[in-house]
């Protein structure tokens, strides 16, 4: 949202590679002069070739890669797909709201990573209990941002609708849908972000596969290396997903 | 358009849950294809009354006999297209479908609404921005867009809450101009509510004067200018003047009393 006032243009950009190069370099000769123990903070070198190997030599990263963005997704589209239902019954029934409110309230205050033994009591080492605690994130997200949306409707609408005689599917589809679908949106983003979190929390804490567990595993046996790339592979990935995001935001919401 | 456009009103009064008095005693009869206007200080009620007509006031507040198109007032009543302050379009929609919202919660045929509201936003000066956003229109063209979306309504009355008020007043002139074409062609019945006395008087055949709370009618006045009216000339015209300047001091009255 910032590119708007932000200076953009190929030399932002030289800029932007140049700071990262340093910042690269330097890590680098901190590790190799051993100023710091190479064992906490590893090497720029190290990682390349963990990430490479990894990704194009034995790919398990891709392996584990796909496991956490399979978890991710099937958290992502449970999570939402309620949260979007529940939220638009809420909206539709405030009775309903307040009859939930409080034990929702509690849930979701609760910290859900707590949760995540729970789930793999129930669902076993597997995805289900990854998809499990990222649904468990991501619902709460969604349905707020949901009721949130649907409340926000501009009440000039709601007198116009009335005065036109539109039905309450009407008043429902035409005016309290599209306006609250930016604001689900951002929830929908949100929720994503943290879908991602929920899983890779839960393959930290149990896992056969994902890179949750692979992070695990190195840091366990102080392949820094290791932890610094799957840690950058998941800000990479953090990163597409946002971009695809706002891209499909932009496209869906042009009247903005 | 064949249905009744008259609104008749006997001894109308409005009393709020929390005992506000809004309209108190109001008897009026408007003429099918009249154009009236309510001018009052605000506070007087004058929405409260358009509001009672357009069948948007919970039961029980209002006592009197009022009827609109021959009977009673009741929400989504389809002889009524209601006209707000703010333009109320839907920011998703672009002005082609903002201005056939109304038709399309009415149930017209969409051949037949677009057909309708493309001729409108020619009529009200738009044409080649029907594909454009509200965002991307400026106040006065929204608000074109607005009277578009009342127009495309084939209701006999028109109730029309200060639609013109939050604009500058070039854009005033401009739109006044556009609502009286449209009004001369197809002659259905207007209630206009406005706090300006000259737009009250450019416009209207009648122009009711009403006092601070609780409402009640202070004044009728004629306006007696041949139509088809003018804005602009309108302003520079000596008669014109004469009326306005009867209205404020029934006004100034009614704000006394």
């Amino acid at each position: 949202m910032n590119d708007g006032i932000l200076p953009r243009g190929p030399l932002i950009w030289a800029g932007r590679l140049a700071i990262l190069a340093f910042i690269f370099a330097a890590w680098e000769i901190v590790s190799r002069e051993k100023l710091i123990d190479p064992i906490l903070i590893g090497a720029p070198s190290g990682v390349a070739q963990f990430l490479w190997e990894g990704i194009f030599v034995n790919g398990s990263l891709i392996d584990d890669l796909g496991w956490t963005m399979l978890g991710t997704l099937l958290a992502f589209v449970l999570g939402s797909a309620a949260g979007i239902l529940f939220g638009m019954l809420f909206v539709i029934s405030p009775t309903l709201e307040a009859l939930f409110n409080p034990i929702l309230t509690a849930m979701n205050a609760m910290p859900r990573i707590a949760l995540a033994p729970l789930f793999l009591i129930w669902f076993g080492l597997g995805l289900g209990s990854k998809v499990a605690v990222g649904f468990s994130l991501t619902f709460f997200i969604v349905l707020s941002s949901t009721v949130a949306g649907g409340r926000g409707v501009n009440p000039d609408h709601i007198t116009l609708a009335r005065a036109l005689g539109a039905s309450g599917l009407q008043v429902f589809r035409k005016f309290v849908l599209p306006s609250a679908v930016p604001v689900i949106f951002n929830g929908l983003r949100l929720g994503l972000i943290y879908a991602l979190l929920g899983v890779v929390g839960g393959e930290i804490i149990a896992s056969e596969h994902g890179l949750g567990q692979a992070l695990q595993l190195l840091a366990a046996s102080f392949k820094t290396n290791g932890v610094f790339g799957i840690i950058i592979l998941l800000a990479l990935v953090s990163v597409c997903i946002m971009t695809a995001m706002n891209w499909l935001e932009n496209r869906l919401l042009r009247w903005r | 358009m064949t249905a009744d456009g008259a609104i008749v009103l006997d001894r109308v009064s409005v009393r709020f849950a929390a005992g506000v008095v809004a309209v108190s005693e109001v008897s009026l009869r408007i003429r099918a294809g009249e154009f009236v206007s309510i001018v009052g200080p605000s506070g007087c009620g004058k929405t409260t009354l358009l509001n009672f007509a357009a069948g948007l006031l919970p039961r029980d507040v209002g006592s009197g006999t009022f009827t609109v198109g021959g009977r009673p007032p009741v929400e989504g009543n389809r002889d009524i297209a209601y006209m707000l302050a703010r333009d109320a379009l839907a920011p998703w929609r672009t002005a082609l479908e903002n201005a056939e919202l109304g038709a399309e919660i009415r149930g017209v045929p969409l051949a037949e609404r677009r057909r309708r509201t493309i001729d409108l936003l020619d009529k009200v000066g738009l044409k080649g921005f029907e594909h454009a956003y509200p965002k991307q229109l400026s106040h006065g063209m929204r608000q074109r867009v607005a009277l578009a979306r009342t127009f495309a309504l084939e209701s006999p009355i028109l109730l029309m809450d200060e639609p013109f008020g939050a604009l500058d007043a070039q854009t005033k002139l401009q739109l006044e101009d556009v609502l009286l074409s449209l009004w001369q062609r197809d002659g259905r019945t207007v209630l206009f509510i406005t706090h300006d006395l000259s737009e009250a008087v450019t416009m209207s055949d009648r122009v009711i004067v009403m006092s601070a709370r609780p409402g009640r009618i202070v004044a009728e006045v004629s306006i007696n200018l041949p139509r088809p009216r003018s804005v602009r000339a309108l302003q520079k015209d000596p008669a014109f003047h004469e009326l306005y300047a009867h209205v404020w001091s029934k006004l100034e009255e009614g704000l006394g009393a």
